[in-house]
């Protein structure tokens, strides 16, 4: 693989795993670090990588490694609440009724995952937000398939318990 | 709170699966069975679709377009940075011994003479400041092929593209370039590649330009001897390697005492730039110094060079023994 198809590699896939880590830390700046730091590891592991990889994943699990250091800091993951709620926090001029328990409930929802714990959170995040396969998460949280599997079922467990009491947008049942 | 009856747990993980589309077909029909008469699962059913369809509300909310390309500006500019520092290096197995050979985005920037060694550790490399280097056989593996063919005698040229950043000095950059002009199977000597890069009496600083020379082989710093037709050195203590590269293009060279010369009586002559070839023991020479002339190894090579047999000495009609 020449030097010049990392170029397409970036513009590629630079929006999204920049997306992901942004939601990831509530903050441009932490997010830019760790995305340079995602692509120049990317970039110096580049010629190892085989011809037929899924480079979609293999940046994930990059960037999932990094961001797991990067919250291994405690503290840091605790300022990420924070900036969660504070980033949510009606930056938007209020519009219909329906919209704004919408808009509410998504705040809500975000402040809820950014309390998961790191994996079942990096696995949700996967998953709902960024439609990774169990496979792929897998590879990005060191664990097998069934447990990317049991971190999202995990995820989805508290939510809703965390949820509970609120009014949700439901859908119609079937 | 009523505690939820056994079937309802048993079945919970597959509510979950069901609701956010993930079960597989048998597991969901169970659940929808269960549902129908069981209000609270068709409850719990109905809220966790609704935090599947919220969680999926996400994937819309991207950053606005001019935070992104803020990111993208300051990634590649970090990027640049690196990318100018990486080396991707290979070590090539040779008949000379272990090669490493290195190159940036711009060339290749290094060929080096490892002997017996297999790693990076033996090499120069890791004493360069300003240099990152990741191994990468990929990437080296046509320069391996093309040099493992030169070293065969099956190719005559290395036409890479160089990256001369290791060069040192702009002088010394001068004469690796005139060195790489110095065609197969041709031998001149430090004196007259002095003349060349427009230095005439420089040849001390010549051979030490060369004595660095960060590219052997494919800048052929093995092509230039002394005045007096002796190998002097190569690569440090090398003059064996340099014997071997020699031979290999055709030069032939004899032994004394440990003493290395290419054989000038089995060569053809070129004086300066003349258009002119002749035979070693042609009368119309200018002298016997190599400061001024070029040997050739074979009429291949002044075929190639598109140089005239000598009216004199008439090496065409007198071809010296192959």
């Amino acid at each position: 693989m020449g030097l010049a198809s990392f170029d397409e590699v970036v513009a590629a896939h630079h929006p999204e795993i920049y997306r992901y880590l942004r939601r990831l830390t509530w903050r441009a700046s932490g997010a830019d670090d760790l995305v340079q730091e995602t692509f120049l590891r990317a970039y110096r592991a580049w010629p190892t990588l085989s011809a037929d990889a899924n480079v979609r994943a293999w940046l994930f699990a990059i960037a999932t490694n990094l961001a797991r250091n990067h919250f291994r800091s405690e503290a840091r993951r605790r300022r990420a609440y924070v900036a969660a709620g504070e980033g949510s926090a009606g930056s938007e001029p209020a519009g219909p009724e329906e919209e704004h328990v919408l808009r509410e409930t998504r705040e809500l929802l975000d402040r809820v995952v950014a309390a998961l714990p790191l994996k079942q959170r990096l696995a949700f995040t996967l998953r709902k937000v960024h439609d990774l396969e169990y496979d792929a998460i897998a590879e990005s949280l060191e664990c097998s398939p069934d447990s990317a599997r049991a971190h999202v079922f995990q995820a989805l467990k508290k939510i809703r318990v965390s949820l509970n009491g609120h009014a949700l947008p439901m859908e119609r049942t079937r | 709170m009523t505690p939820t009856p056994p079937s309802c747990r048993a079945i919970e993980a597959d509510l979950v699966a069901t609701a956010t589309g993930e079960a597989a077909a048998g597991a969901a029909r169970r659940v929808d069975e269960h549902a129908r008469d069981c209000a609270s699962c068709r409850e719990e059913l109905a809220r966790y679709r609704a935090i599947d369809s919220l969680a999926r509300g996400l994937r819309g909310d991207a950053p606005e377009a001019a935070e992104l390309a803020a990111s993208r500006a300051a990634l590649q500019r970090r990027l640049a940075d690196v990318r100018s520092r990486v080396l991707r290096y290979g070590i090539v197995p040779s008949p000379l011994g272990n090669i490493l050979v290195a190159r940036s985005e711009h060339g290749v920037t290094m060929v080096e003479y490892l002997g017996d060694a297999t790693t990076l550790a033996a090499s120069r490399l890791r004493e360069l400041a300003d240099v990152e280097t990741v191994e990468d056989s990929a990437e080296i593996a046509r320069l391996r092929d093309e040099l493992l063919d030169f070293l065969a005698g099956r190719r005559r040229e290395l036409g890479w593209r160089l990256d001369l950043r290791l060069a040192g000095s702009d002088f010394r950059r001068a004469v690796l370039e005139a060195a790489r002009g110095i065609p197969y199977g041709a031998v001149t000597s430090y004196a007259a590649l002095a003349r060349r890069v427009g230095k005439p009496g420089a040849e001390r600083a010549v051979a030490q330009a060369l004595r660095w020379n960060p590219l052997p082989i494919v800048v052929p710093c093995h092509r230039i001897v002394g005045s007096s037709g002796k190998l002097t050195g190569y690569a440090g203590d090398k003059l064996g390697l340099k014997r071997q590269l020699l031979e290999v293009e055709g030069v032939r060279t004899t032994t004394a005492a440990r003493d290395f010369r290419v054989a000038r009586e089995r060569m053809y002559v070129r004086a300066g730039d003349d258009r002119a070839y002749c035979l070693p023991t042609c009368g119309d020479l200018p002298s016997s110094s190599l400061a001024n002339l070029t040997l050739i190894a074979s009429r291949d090579v002044v075929a190639a060079l598109g140089l005239e047999p000598c009216s004199d000495c008439r090496p065409d009609l007198h071809p010296l023994a192959g």
